[in-house]
């Protein structure tokens, strides 16, 4: 049995590989080598390796990383603040629900990209706009999933408490929030996601550094090279953060395994 | 009982967005509590969209004009992305062979976010009509593709071999059993490639573009026009949303008598 399963990873490993090798040494063909507006992978290759160390702009490919993160920082922690609460007022006040949520549904179909030109001219063309971007971005599906959460915690386990003769707040924080948990954290992966996108296009608008700068001046610049790279960059960071949210959810919540 | 429950909450929702457009309005325009000229009053806004009916300036075009230009790059990638993506994804679902050697290729292609390919596709593309359905284009073939995949790869193995039992041939168990387990998931990825579609083009439209709801709210912050600005994030959002209500109901009618 255990022949077999190693056989379809190899199969895979070599099918996969195989097709991946291909499309990169087409490419590599395709294209000649210093031509304006196209680069070989081994331009991009090189590109990235080079400016590890050099600057392109004002930072290096670390530092525009760096950037794009502390942002994504921010934005994320008052969103998950903000969201967070709002959604368990309105699903514990119904005065809060009523009043609150048709104002959320209202701003909700509007794309957290949207706000960037309205962010701008509020905030201008530093940080603070970037950070509220990022907080509308977020701030969404943490709102959405948290209520969600709240509202569907399973009334037995309520009614069980309530019959044991627990108070209102110790019900409410040894039972709804923990049973809650388990959604807040899906809704922190989306929001991350979200947090991610909504910094590169902000960044993309209007910045001075950053991945999603870096991308952009490589447009400006005709060099695909430097957006190439800086799509390899995005591609990667986003996929450790969700990787490392995904980390994180496992080991902080152990007593649920929730359904993937 | 609940019907009559029902239509207070619908009142009471209307009461409070009407309190909240009420408050907005006190503070700006009769408590003039916060500059006006970035923090415009409903009234405001109001008047600019009428007026953007018919007025071209400052960007160049109608509202109808934007409206109707963004709709059809959305309208073209949608189709496009839809017409190609959900054969990829079943073939990605029902293939081994085909499976293992794309999928390394479309997931690295899936963890890169749409708006990140705007500029190579603006360097490559221009900034007309193309580069903007490719970007819809290629969000919508992802979404589509993978909500495919899922759906086939949900197929109940019973089903499959109560199939091959009566002597089915793969292109009959394909048509008969894993299309029609796979169309609930294709309908959600129906629905999430339109709302990551709609996103991508704003951003698209917002950097490179001549028309367009994304082109008009940027000409509206370079111009200073606060109120223009809502004018078109409120155009975004109801357009947005009304698509997804039409594409809810296509959901329901696709999937009539599933479970």
């Amino acid at each position: 049995m255990k022949k077999r399963k190693t056989n379809i990873q190899w199969e895979r490993l070599i099918y996969g590989g195989a097709a991946i090798l291909l499309f990169l040494v087409i490419w590599q063909i395709l294209v000649k080598p210093g031509s304006a507006k196209f680069a070989t992978p081994l331009e991009v290759g090189e590109f990235i390796l080079q400016h590890i160390t050099t600057k392109v702009g004002p930072c290096t490919i670390w530092g525009h990383a760096g950037w794009s993160l502390s942002r994504v920082g921010v934005g994320y922690i008052l969103a998950a603040a903000a969201g967070i609460v709002l959604a368990l007022l309105m699903s514990q006040s119904k005065v809060c629900n009523i009043i609150l949520h048709p104002l959320f549904d209202l701003l909700r179909p509007i794309p957290p990209i949207a706000w960037v030109p309205l962010a701008i001219l509020w905030f201008g063309i530093f940080e603070k706009a970037k950070y509220f971007i990022i907080f509308i971005g977020a701030f969404v599906p943490f709102v959405m999933n948290t209520y969600t959460g709240a509202v569907r915690v399973d009334k037995k386990l309520i009614d069980a408490a309530l019959m044991l003769g627990t108070p209102p707040r110790t019900i409410f924080f040894r039972v709804v929030f923990p049973a809650i948990v388990p959604q807040i954290f899906a809704g922190a992966q989306v929001a991350l996601t979200n947090a991610w996108m909504t910094v590169i296009g902000a960044e993309m608008a209007r910045a001075t550094e950053g991945v999603g700068w870096m991308i952009l001046k490589g447009m400006e610049n005709a060099d695909m090279a430097q957006i190439v790279s800086g799509m390899a960059v995005i591609g990667v960071t986003g996929f450790l953060i969700a990787a490392l949210m995904r980390w994180l959810e496992k080991h902080l919540i152990k007593w649920n395994v929730r359904e993937r | 009982m609940k019907k009559r429950q029902k239509i207070k909450e619908k009142i009471f929702s209307l009461l409070s967005i009407a309190g909240f457009l009420a408050c907005w309005w006190l503070i700006t325009d009769v408590f003039q509590l916060a500059n006006t000229s970035l923090f415009p009053s409903p009234v405001t806004v109001f008047e600019t969209f009428v007026d953007k009916l018919t007025n071209a300036n400052p960007d160049g075009n109608i509202l109808g004009v934007h409206i109707l230009n963004s709709l059809l790059v959305v309208g073209i990638g949608y189709f496009a992305g839809t017409l190609l993506g959900i054969p990829f994804g079943i073939a990605l679902g029902w293939y081994k062979k085909f499976e293992m050697t794309v999928r390394p290729l479309f997931d690295i292609i899936r963890t890169i976010p749409p708006i990140a390919w705007i500029p190579i596709f603006i360097l490559w593309l221009g900034i007309g009509l193309i580069a903007k359905s490719a970007i819809v284009f290629l969000t919508v073939f992802i979404a589509a593709a993978l909500n495919a995949y899922t759906g086939i790869t949900s197929i109940n193995p019973v089903h499959m071999w109560a199939g091959q039992t009566m002597g089915a041939s793969n292109w009959q168990l394909l048509w008969k059993i894993g299309i029609p387990t796979a169309v609930p998931m294709i309908c959600t990825g129906l629905k999430i490639g339109f709302n990551t579609a709609w996103t991508s083009l704003v951003g698209a439209e917002l950097l490179g573009a001549t028309e367009g709801l994304g082109y008009m709210i940027q000409m509206a912050r370079v111009y200073c026009r606060a109120d223009l600005v809502i004018v078109g994030m409120l155009t975004i959002g109801v357009i947005g949303l009304v698509l997804s209500i039409i594409l809810d109901y296509l959901e329901i009618i696709l999937t009539k008598g599933r479970y």
